[in-house]
């Protein structure tokens, strides 16, 4: 019997330039990684700290003696608490309404033609191009006249006018690509209404991008700094960011480091849960296999 | 279990007509392949029959009723598409149930029902699955599943079979078969495939831009073609035609002189006329049976095992011939091709139509 090893093994010539590459892709990735994670990391460790341990040159990486106190001292210098109650109404309400809105617009400028269409797109995109900024005073004197200034509803308003334009240019490419025309021509066969033929089948195929949407437009709301110190400023009603902005002009970045660092901490917390929540549904590959590849 | 009356039905999409006034009557039970090339109208036209397009004008008619302002659901229509359309959230049970349960059937009815059509498109062990987790063959079968379960009046397919692989397609194409004679329910099928047509339809409608062209059973319009259209589209490999004047006593003159005498066996012409002659490929022999055509050189040999096809030139016209007496052909010896005068057909020039 011949022997296999009898052959010569063919040798890849670019192996060695295949593992440099990924050598360099790791330590830039890594570095970056650093570069992001390191002040989130100070953040966290110093909210289990003393003030007297912050200051220490020179630092401690680890907590020497772990303390849930700057915790409670947040709570008692500022209304961390209901502070983050208003953000998470305000950010919650926004994402529902503005997902629900921008759901049903995509779905009609996705699916019909009709004459204005264009015309539609077009103003949508436009809105797009407006620098927020600019938008202050008119958006600052609408609310008002509304008298809504320092109320709910409000910022939620204001919110949901400046997300839904994206979400629905978003929303329109996802039920244009991910969700065929015949899925919703099947399903009318079968019995269903315009109506229910959505609700049954193009909503549940297209949950990944409605999440994208709802999620983007949820954490939009909630790390928005700019509106809610202008419509929201007040007393009790203020938002987290907002309310985290006055603490540090007021002890946070000096005497109370410790616990201004553990209202930030708490302040992160929502859209981390949120995000190891859902995440599941931003996978996608929901869609697979509707029709041939 | 429904007959279907098609009355001048058109459809303009703005300003443009893509079907121009199509009229056709369907017969309960009937199994009728609409076949024509891409773009001439074949899934407008069933949609319209759906109710997924609006019609411009002409009348729908199922068991005579005009249904023409009846959205989808009302028509009691089943479709199966040729993207398969599952419902891809859902398991190939629910997809099948789906329309029962939107007709409020009971779950014993609805579980009864889906067993029975799972069990006849052998899916029973893939009823718990996503569509993504299927073969092409498999999610092929689930849409018709999908159709069968409600029983409906009229079963519409549109090219349902053309993401399907060659060997799959011919076991398809006798499922369905076999499925239309079990439940006798009127199908009406779109394919572009006329291979597909001849083999499953009782009837054919043979669709040219917008317009039909003939409608007639397989071999009528195999043997019988109403038009050049049709005889050209019909048959594989397709008929061969050639260009020439016919006389009044029979004699057809090729463009380069070349003469065939068909004598008593040529439809009457009335002095020369612009025709177009039509002869198929498994028409021509070597044999010497029948008449002269002329002396062909051979350019291409196929074999395909039980035949070879040949692809000649007789004065200086191409002609394709089946060989089924297994000779040895090679590139560049000539033979002598003979037809019978009645395997001949014979085509007016500029209006395509047969003559008699
Ligand atoms: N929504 C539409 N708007 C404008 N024109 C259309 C529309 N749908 C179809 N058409 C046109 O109508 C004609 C017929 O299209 P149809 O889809 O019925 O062809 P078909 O016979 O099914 O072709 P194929 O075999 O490729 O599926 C085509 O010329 C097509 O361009
Ligand atoms: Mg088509």
């Amino acid at each position: 019997m011949t022997s296999a090893t009898a052959f010569p093994v063919a040798k890849s010539r670019t192996r060695a330039g295949d593992a440099l590459t990924k050598a360099v892709i790791y330590i830039a990735l890594a570095m970056m990684l650093v570069y992001l994670l390191l002040p989130v990391y100070w953040m966290i460790k110093s909210s289990f700290q003393s003030n007297f341990e912050i200051q220490r040159i020179p630092p401690l990486w680890l907590p020497a003696d772990p303390t849930l106190k700057p915790y409670e001292n947040a709570g008692l210098l500022i209304p961390m608490w209901r502070y983050i109650y208003n953000s998470l109404f305000v950010s919650a309400m926004t994402a529902f309404i503005a997902s629900g809105i921008s759901c049903t617009a995509a779905y009609v400028l996705a699916r019909f033609r009709f004459p204005g269409a264009t015309l539609i797109l077009a103003l949508i995109l436009i809105t797009q191009l407006v620098p927020p900024i600019t938008r202050v005073f008119p958006v600052y004197f609408l609310i008002q006249s509304f008298g809504m200034l320092n109320t709910y509803s409000g910022l939620i308003f204001a919110y949901v006018g400046f997300s839904v334009p994206f979400a629905v240019l978003l929303l329109r490419g996802y039920f244009q690509t991910s969700c065929p025309p015949e899925l919703e021509e099947a399903a009318l066969m079968d019995g269903c209404t315009y109506f229910s033929a959505f609700w049954r089948v193009i909503l549940p195929v297209s949950l990944p991008g409605i999440a994208a949407v709802t999620i983007f437009t949820f954490l939009n709301a909630w790390n928005d700094f700019l509106w809610a110190s202008l419509l929201l400023s007040s007393g009790e009603m203020k938002t987290i960011q907002v309310g985290i902005g006055e603490f540090s002009t007021e002890g946070g970045s000096t005497e109370y480091q410790n616990a201004f660092m553990a209202a930030c901490v708490v302040s992160t917390l929502p859209a981390l849960i949120l995000f190891f929540f859902v995440q599941r549904w931003l996978v996608g590959g929901l869609t697979a296999g509707a029709v041939k590849a | 279990m429904s007959s279907v009356k098609i009355r001048n039905l058109r459809k303009s999409f703005g300003s443009l007509e893509v079907v121009h006034g199509v009229s056709l009557n369907i017969s309960d039970g009937e199994f009728v392949i609409l076949v024509g090339p891409s773009g001439c109208g074949k899934s407008t036209l069933l949609r319209m029959i759906a109710g997924l397009e609006n019609i411009t004008a002409g009348d729908v008619i199922v068991d005579d009723v005009i249904i023409n302002k009846l959205p989808p659901r009302e028509r009691n229509i089943a479709m199966v598409f040729q993207s398969y359309a599952l419902y891809p959230h859902m398991t190939v049970r629910r997809n099948m149930a789906f329309s029962l349960k939107l007709a409020g059937k009971d779950r014993a009815e609805i579980a009864e029902k889906v067993a029975i059509a799972a069990e006849v498109l052998d899916l029973e062990h893939l009823l718990e699955r996503k569509p993504a987790q299927l073969s092409g063959g498999q999610r092929q079968r689930v849409a018709m599943g999908r159709a069968i379960v409600r029983n409906p009046k009229l079963f519409l397919f549109d090219e349902p079979l053309s993401n399907l692989d060659a060997k799959l397609r011919v076991q398809m194409r006798a499922e369905i078969k076999e499925m239309h004679q079990r439940l006798k329910t009127t199908i009406i099928y779109v394919t572009h495939d006329q291979v597909e047509a001849m083999t499953m339809a009782d009837r054919i409608v043979v669709m040219n831009e917008g317009n039909i062209e003939q409608v007639g059973l397989p071999m009528e319009l195999y043997y019988r073609p109403q038009t050049l259209f049709v005889a050209s589209f019909i048959g594989s490999p397709a008929m061969n035609t050639v260009e020439g004047k016919l006389s009044a006593n029979g004699l057809f003159r090729f463009s380069r002189g070349a003469e065939i005498n068909f004598g008593d066996a040529s439809p009457r012409s009335g002095g020369d006329k612009d025709v177009v002659l039509g002869i198929r490929p498994e028409n021509i022999n070597t044999r010497r049976q029948g008449i002269p055509i002329g002396e062909a050189r051979i350019r291409v040999v196929e074999p395909m095992g039980s035949e070879t096809l040949l692809s000649t030139s007789v004065h200086d016209e191409t002609f394709v011939f089946l060989d089924r007496d297994r000779q040895e052909f090679s590139v560049g010896d000539t033979r002598v091709l003979f037809a019978e005068p009645t395997d001949f057909h014979f085509f007016e020039k500029t209006s395509g139509e047969r003559l008699a």
